[in-house]
């Protein structure tokens, strides 16, 4: 898939704001942003459904503009929102589905039987779809998928509602198929899941990507956002986090709700440290415990966004 | 298998509530049976044209048959409803079919529950009422063209109002009071030359009118010149709405 300038504009405002990027062949690309950076409608327009305001894009070996029949006829996408039939249960639906997309009746059976065993949907397959808890729903979803054939799959945020075991299962699954040939689209905000699955991930930010690389380059290139994680004898205090937060050298402070660890990105952990037992001295909690994390993508996503949006207001800023 | 049959077929399996589809067949029979008998009594036998002279409930009988028609219409817009609430609407869209597909696989869908309707509620009632027929050839194409653009026209008006309002529950409040509007502005209850003037003025452009009348031609052998006219009328009807449902539907926002 070759992206060359792709925009969308929604009135004045660009969603995506000429956008290029290439897609290898059995490659899992990932496409990471926050809320609102422009992924679906990116998405949107690769698979036909909406048309880009300007640029193109050549999927699969068809042009955007002029062959999207073409292009659809060799594509899957599962949607970040809910889609079934609401009249039908699984097993039906998902034969209903192949169908459609007029897979052959004892290849449909076989499939199914197939996606039902992998996606764990054995006790549910005769339930109607709309009786379902969201986790199942979205098992069905993107299960239904791979009932017909296709050389790229478009997945738009499908690991949202499934719980870890079932997670783990999907990604497994395709980087099987990936292995068979398929070449994978992957939006997700789970930024492990873009480690494990992704081959190269572009960033992308209120309209514009921001870079494209690999994950381990990404880390590299961007790791000095460092982490330091610490833990208090007391659990948790507010007032050294409020303090910790507004310091010039810490970009995000956050604490995990298990562990009660704080886990703080930094580009200048060797003065974060003295600066975290100052505050908790004068705090009166102990830090039983602190260390220097590895770089994770996501310490790398955050420092990628934040620069990307420090330019923007400096541009704005001088503008 | 072609790719409408496909859809069709999906249409049919996914989107039609069984309740629904039961009710719609009650209604026009509730009509027949009810009103048709409580008023025959009070009500003589009346002439149609080409000299057929028929009783109220057969007249009835005939219009709540094509209220069916009516009523298929509705379903093409909850079944499209149904898709957009689903999400399916788009899953499909991003699938190997065209959007013209798409709502033609629906106004197909619709014809066949319109339809079937029509005949059951015709299988059903007309025996019980004593009726008997042997309609010709040009009679039964008759009827068949009555029912092929009246759903046309229904079905095309419902999935242009389900695009254009922007909730289920809109359209449905929406759609019923505009069916009640189109049902007694024409002449499924009472021959639209004897209501009074603003309806007969209304009743010359509802295409269930044309329906209706070109319907009971066929059935009870009383055509005259004028039911080519309004074939004409009733075609043309149902291909500006179907133009104006395509328009509409290629705008709606994904």
């Amino acid at each position: 898939m070759g992206v060359n300038q792709l925009s969308r504009l929604y009135g004045d405002k660009p969603a995506v704001d000429r956008v290029s990027f290439d897609v290898e062949r059995s490659e899992v690309f990932g496409f990471l942003g926050p809320n609102g950076a422009g992924k679906t409608t990116t998405i949107k327009m690769l698979t036909t459904l909406l048309q880009p305001t300007s640029g193109g894009a050549n999927v699969l070996g068809f042009d955007l503009k002029t062959e999207g029949r073409k292009i659809r006829e060799r594509i899957g996408v599962v949607q970040q929102q809910d889609s079934f039939d609401q009249g039908l249960n699984v097993e039906t639906s998902l034969d209903i589905y192949g169908l459609i997309w007029n897979v052959p009746r004892t290849e449909r059976k076989t499939r199914i039987e197939e996606v039902i065993a992998r996606f764990g949907m054995e006790e549910f397959r005769k339930m109607p779809t709309v009786d379902l808890s969201a986790g199942q729903r979205r098992r069905v979803q993107v299960a239904r998928e791979f009932i017909h054939d296709m050389d790229l799959l478009f997945l738009d945020e499908p690991t949202v509602g499934l719980d870890p075991i079932v997670r783990r299962a999907l990604l497994d699954y395709l980087k099987e198929r990936v292995h068979k040939g398929l070449t994978i689209f992957f939006t997700t905000h789970i930024l492990e899941e873009a480690e494990y699955l992704c081959d190269r991930i572009a960033v992308i930010n209120q309209g514009r990507i921001v870079q494209i690389d690999t994950p381990e380059n990404l880390k590299r290139r961007f790791g000095s956002a460092r982490a330091v994680e610490f833990k208090l004898l007391q659990g948790s205090s507010e007032a050294l986090a409020s303090a910790l937060s507004s310091s010039a050298d810490v970009t995000r402070l956050v604490q995990d709700s298990g562990t009660g660890a704080y886990r703080v990105t930094t580009t200048r952990p060797e003065s974060v440290i003295p600066e975290i037992y100052r505050l908790a001295e004068r705090h009166a909690v102990t830090v039983s415990s602190i260390y220097i994390a590895e770089t994770t993508l996501e310490d790398a996503f955050i420092h990628m966004v934040t620069d990307d949006e420090n330019g923007r207001e400096t541009e704005r800023g001088l503008g | 298998m072609n790719i409408y049959l496909r859809l069709v077929y999906r249409n049919l399996r996914a989107n039609l509530d069984r309740a629904s589809l039961f009710f719609e067949l009650i209604f026009p029979l509730f009509f027949i049976f009810v009103q048709g008998f409580g008023l025959n009594g009070i009500v003589p036998p009346f002439e149609i044209g080409n000299g057929r002279v028929i009783s109220y409930s057969l007249f009835l009988a005939a219009g709540a048959v094509t209220l069916t028609v009516i009523n298929g219409g509705t379903n093409a817009g909850t079944q499209l409803w149904f898709d957009r609430k689903n999400g399916m609407f788009e899953q499909i869209l991003m699938g190997p079919f065209t959007r013209a597909q798409y709502i033609l696989s629906i106004i197909f869908a619709t014809l066949i529950i319109g339809v079937a309707g029509s005949l059951l509620v015709f299988l059903f009632a007309f025996p019980v009422l004593g009726a008997s027929f042997n309609p010709s050839l040009s009679g039964v194409l008759t009827i068949a063209a009555a029912l092929f653009l009246g759903t046309v026209f229904f079905g095309a008006f419902a999935i242009a109002l389900s695009v254009a309002l922007k909730s289920s529950e809109t359209f449905q409040i929406v759609s019923t009071f505009a069916f009640f509007i189109f049902l007694f502005t024409s002449s499924v209850f009472f021959p639209a030359t004897s209501a009074p003037s603003a309806i007969q003025v209304a009743s010359l452009a509802n295409p269930l009118t044309y329906t209706t009348d070109i319907f009971r031609a066929g059935l009870f052998d009383a055509m005259t010149p004028t039911v080519s006219l309004e074939l004409g009328i009733l075609a043309l009807e149902a291909v500006v709405m179907f133009a104006i449902a395509v328009i509409v539907f290629h705008r709606i926002r994904v």
